[in-house]
């Protein structure tokens, strides 16, 4: 791997986190592309900052939207237990699938996903009525000085959603929240932004899951990751402030469309 | 919200910004003079930061008696000091 100047490295992790912060999928999906195929990072260091800088977007954006009320505590609390054990499990088989069969398997999910956001853009999940008793795991938020309703349904679906995304977070250094967000919101019944902003609570503590078996088998090369890393916590900053301004639907297209070119991108890899 | 949820919201939110503020000083620390010890430090610190935020909650969670989120929250913590104790014989 030839030197590459830092202050590219700051700059793809300021890029990548602004634009994860802003959909709340952690940054890693584009990172690791950028890494591997425009830096010729090996795949695996790729994976290993990117965990990382994962950490670092998702607990700069969760202050930001802890602030704002937009996290689900006890839903992102009962999530990660399902996104931990995934978490675990895909740090440790990391190194026994092959790169193609994980490149095909996840790039399709993604094109799929996104499909499927793009449908379903249109749908609001909140119940107007603000005295609506919003259940154990549901909550209210409000939005342009209202206060609306929504509460969370087919929690099963969210609890495998999650352990999908956490296998997926560790073994490929992603995060989860391309996973977890469209399904929060297109099948569970949560808000756009707080399913993004639940999902970075999340990713956190999904990504140390990974992070820590990452760290302790040596594949963390110190100065690539804390460039990146560097890098990624002003853009996550950032993008967390400009996610109020973007409206929703604006929100769940430019995802879907980021997840459609994302996901055929990642097959062709395997061609 | 309750006034003790949104007090568990400002403690989480302190822990996370001082993890990520402390982490990220000695990042650029490592970068800048080029030693390895800060830069090691730094994203290690980085990595432990939410797991400090769940022994945050943990403790909220303990306090505010609401046993089986206590429950939820100690199994994340197990999960993830097992991964840790992987790691350490890696």
């Amino acid at each position: 791997m030839t030197e590459i100047p830092s202050l590219v490295l700051v700059l793809t992790g300021a890029a990548t986190g602004l634009v994860g912060a802003l959909l709340g999928l952690g940054g890693g999906v584009f990172l690791v592309p950028l890494l591997t195929l425009a830096l010729h990072v090996p795949i695996r260091t790729a994976i290993a900052a990117s965990l990382i800088s994962v950490i670092a977007t998702a607990s700069a954006s969760s202050t930001i939207n802890l602030e704002r009320g937009l996290v689900n505590m006890r839903l992102g609390m009962s999530l990660e237990v399902a996104t931990t054990v995934g978490g675990l499990t895909g740090g440790l088989i990391a190194a026994s699938l092959t790169h193609r069969q994980l490149f095909l398997a996840f790039g399709t999910t993604l094109a799929i996903m996104g499909v499927v956001m793009a449908l379903r853009s249109g749908r609001r999940n909140v119940i107007a009525d603000a005295n609506v008793e919003p259940g154990r795991l549901g909550g209210r938020l409000v939005e342009d000085g209202r206060t609306y309703v929504y509460r969370v349904r087919r929690l099963p679906l969210a609890m495998t959603a999650s352990l999908v995304a956490g296998a997926i977070s560790g073994l490929l250094g992603v995060g989860g929240g391309i996973i977890k967000v469209p399904v929060l919101n297109a099948f569970c019944g949560i808000p756009i932004r707080v399913a993004a902003a639940t999902s970075a609570f999340m990713i956190g503590v999904t990504g140390a899951a990974s992070a820590f078996i990452y760290f302790g088998r040596g594949d963390v090369v110190l100065p690539l990751t804390a460039a990146v890393a560097i890098g990624a916590l002003p853009g996550s900053l950032l993008g967390a402030r400009l996610t109020h301004k973007v409206q929703a639907r604006s929100l769940k297209l430019l995802m879907a469309v980021v997840l459609l070119i994302v996901g055929l991108r990642m097959a062709l890899e395997t061609l | 919200m309750t006034s003790h949820a949104r007090r568990l919201e400002r403690v989480i939110e302190v822990a996370l910004t001082g993890g990520v503020f402390v982490s990220g000083l000695l990042l650029v620390t490592g970068l800048v003079t080029a030693s390895t010890a800060p830069l090691w430090w730094g994203v290690l610190l980085l990595i432990l930061t939410p797991f400090v935020r769940v022994v945050v909650v943990t403790v909220g969670l303990v306090l505010d008696d609401d046993w089986p989120f206590v429950a939820i929250s100690l199994f994340v913590m197990g999960v993830l000091l097992s991964s840790l104790w992987v790691a350490v014989r890696l």
